[in-house]
């Protein structure tokens, strides 16, 4: 009995030493880590395998081999997961040096933790890059009373163009919609012939309110007055105006403008639906132009016009505008010091200068940087889309601008006004979780 | 007596490591977040104490009590879905041939596939434009029928619920053939030979024989049922507009989506209660049901 006794004591006692052995040996690699100069990690959500993923990850793998003394950790996390992922190591103070952000609340929430600090010393020592973005690029990144800028934004999020059938609305002798009328006649043109106007997927409940709602509302209440709202400034989401926007959306689901089952199924599965001829338009972001770009064959692509969404007459807005602005950009951990602060300066630079924003607005995706691409690069769907963007107005896209909480509630609301709901009911959750967002500020 | 007494020192020993384990992975978790559920906390600022306002906004959300409802429809569909199924099948294969282990696999493979994936195929299934499912009713010529199963609320609670029913049916089978064949073939010999065949000795023998493990299966259907989360978020995410959000869906998008932490640690905490509450309503109810038994 006490040989077993001392045995398993024995076992006890090894079986720590081995694992307090093992913490030494991860001690020690970090600690070779730090020879080198300095070692960055960074964070980004371009894990997919469409060019603009593989041009960005292909910029990071070249600043490492660039710059010997600087070894990058880059760790690629898929879109749908990559804010949950930011925001849980955010809560537990375990941030990367450098990562990816989106423009707007999502970024204000790193600000206002003091989680982030400015990359103003790149824009004293690149003037004239940072002259090159395009107007409000840069203003999405600034923050506090100096203005001092976060980041730079490395692509452009327009989220609203209105894709056409050419063929469709050849065959049935209509003409691309200018205007809010037309667009209902449209629509009821095709449903007489059994095919679908237009094609949606919200399943996941953004695609409604970031492709389709935030346009309508901005030609109905005006950008001011949204901005205003946001802030709760003399303008409240109850108000007649958004009430009214929220009716021109319903104005569409009421005339059967969407397939059957919109709500269940997901925006690449819409795309296909389109892309396959079987709805005659589709509002979607640059994002579809990028992959129908890596997916469809050219006769679909040559098929395929792209233009905006209809002016409303009645609104207060301007007509010609697409919803959208600065895309996400990499910024800088606030906790990043010495040579890390450093390298991650450079890091950011590498991947947000010239030759990269050239870089990735030739793997057919939108930058909001003044650069010249040459057409025979990209694929015609897109030459067409980013000249489109870069002749019309930015409106703003709501849920960068609405706290996580509003933007939940006008996505779900959507959804239920798709099912029938009311849209006083609707407007009251959003002012609701708008409200309740500011107050916790 | 010394060996006795030297035995349970290990024993004790020997549970320590896996005990202090579960307590610091499951016990202190729960505790940390019933005390997060106190604050107001985005997750990136500091939190602030805010008492018991969280609580009392959970207790007074319609989409919380709406969760709970579709909890407990997930609930209903698994007990007298999964456990009746997974019996009847029991007794039907419980013979080897090869026929019966070819039909017993196929019950079990949902359970080796991962639930995520079982959420994309039933996703699949019931698509509006291409699903299986409105397929079959256009051949059978019930156009009338078919629907947008997933976004049609009147029905999407039912249709997500076949899934899960589908997904978790396999355990089951293989612990009620095991029950079966733990009965001692002497009592069926002895049944057998007072007359009782078909049904008479299903319901004097077998069944009460298996009532114990029953009784197993169905906390085991309640709990897993209060946890579903995997097969909804894939195909609905809870939507549209809510309709089929559960609890664990629920807390998931206010803690993640809306980035209110201390709001979905306190929605947390509101489904450990209330899983502790069904959990204790089943055993009341099923300790009834063994008393009856016994005193007959």
């Amino acid at each position: 009995m006490r040989n077993i006794n001392l045995f398993l004591f024995l076992m006890v006692l090894i079986s720590i030493w081995l694992t307090a052995c093992n913490s030494d040996q991860t001690e020690n690699t970090e600690s070779t880590g730090e020879s080198a100069e300095a070692t960055v990690t960074i964070w980004h959500n371009f894990a997919g395998d469409d060019l603009r993923a593989r041009t960005v990850r292909d910029l990071i793998d070249q600043f490492d081999e660039e710059n010997p003394n600087i070894s990058v950790e880059a760790e690629a996390i898929p879109v749908d997961g990559y804010r949950q992922r930011i925001s849980t190591v955010a809560a537990a103070q375990e941030l990367p040096d450098v990562f990816f952000t989106y423009a707007g609340s999502f970024t204000d929430q790193f600000y206002n933790g003091g989680l982030i600090q400015p990359i103003t010393p790149l824009m004293e020592e690149h003037s004239d890059w940072a002259d090159s973005f395009l107007p409000t690029g840069l203003e999405a990144y600034e923050y506090g009373d100096n203005g001092d800028t976060y980041s730079a934004p490395v692509g452009m999020s327009s989220t609203s163009y209105l894709f056409y059938n050419k063929q469709l609305f050849e065959a049935n002798e209509v003409e691309v919609p200018e205007t809010w009328d037309q667009f209902l006649d449209v629509i009821h043109t095709f449903n007489d012939q059994d095919i679908t106007p237009i094609a949606m997927g919200n399943q996941a409940p953004w695609v409604a309110q970031s492709t389709t709602f935030g346009a309508i509302a901005d030609r109905v209440t005006g950008t001011e007055w949204f901005m205003n709202a946001v802030e709760q400034d003399g303008a409240s989401f109850t108000d007649p105006v958004f009430i009214e926007a929220l009716g021109y959306f319903k104005q569409l689901v009421d005339a059967d403008a969407y397939q059957e089952g919109a709500n269940s199924i997901d925006n690449t599965q819409a795309e296909q639906y389109f892309a396959q001829g079987k709805a005659a338009m589709m509002i979607n972001g640059s994002w579809t132009v990028s992959s129908l770009a890596a997916s469809a064959s050219e006769d679909v692509i040559e098929n395929i016009g792209v233009t905006v969404v209809p002016r409303i007459e009645d609104g207060e807005g301007r007509a010609n505008t697409i919803t959208g602005g600065p895309g996400g950009g990499f910024v800088l951990n606030s906790e990043a010091e010495g040579n890390v602060k450093e390298a991650g300066l450079e890091l950011i630079y590498a991947l947000s200068n010239e030759e990269a924003q050239k870089a990735i607005a030739e793997s057919d995706s939108m930058v909001m940087y003044d650069v010249d691409i040459e057409p025979e690069n990209v694929s015609p769907l897109y030459y067409e889309a980013f000249n489109l963007a870069r002749s019309v107005e930015f409106a703003p896209v709501y849920d960068l601008y609405l706290s996580a909480a509003a933007g939940e509630a006008i996505n779900n609301g959507l959804q239920e006004i798709m099912l029938g709901g009311d849209l006083e009911t609707v407007a009251e959750k959003v002012q609701q979780a708008q409200v309740q967002s500011l107050e916790e500020e | 007596m010394q060996d006795i007494l030297k035995a349970k020192h290990w024993i004790i020993i020997s549970l320590l490591p896996a005990l202090l384990l579960y307590t610091f992975i499951v016990i202190v978790p729960i505790f940390w977040s019933s005390y997060y559920g106190f604050f107001k906390w985005s997750g990136m600022n500091e939190p602030s104490f805010i008492g018991w306002a969280n609580y009392l906004e959970v207790v007074n959300d319609p989409i919380f009590w709406r969760a709970l409802k579709n909890n407990m429809i997930i609930v209903v569909a698994s007990v007298f879905g999964q456990v009746p199924i997974a019996l009847l099948l029991a007794l039907l294969l419980r013979k080897t041939t090869l026929f019966q282990r070819f039909v017993r696999s196929a019950v079990f493979l949902p359970m080796v596939i991962s639930t995520v994936v079982v959420g994309l195929i039933w996703g699949y299934i019931y698509n509006p434009e291409f699903g299986i499912v409105n397929a079959l009713l256009e051949m059978l010529g019930l156009e009338s029928w078919t629907r947008a199963w997933l976004s049609d609320p009147a029905v999407n609670m039912y249709a997500v619920s076949v899934p899960i029913i589908w997904n978790y049916i396999g355990p089951y089978l293989i612990i009620f053939i095991a029950a079966i064949q733990n009965i001692p073939t002497e009592i069926e010999d002895a049944a057998k030979m007072d007359g009782a065949n078909g049904f008479r000795k299903l319901f004097y023998i077998t069944l009460p024989m298996m009532w114990t493990t029953i009784k197993v299966a169905v906390v085991l259907c309640i709990s897993g049922s209060l946890k579903a989360f995997d097969q909804v978020f894939v195909m609905t995410g809870g939507g549209p507009a809510q309709s089929t959000e559960l609890l664990a869906t629920y807390m998931y998008n206010n803690t993640f989506m809306t980035y209110r932490y201390g709001y979905g640690s306190a929605v947390s905490t509101m489904i450990i209660i209330v899983s502790l509450i069904l959990i204790l309503i089943s055993q009341i109810l099923m300790r009834r049901k063994e008393e009856k038994g016994m005193s007959i």
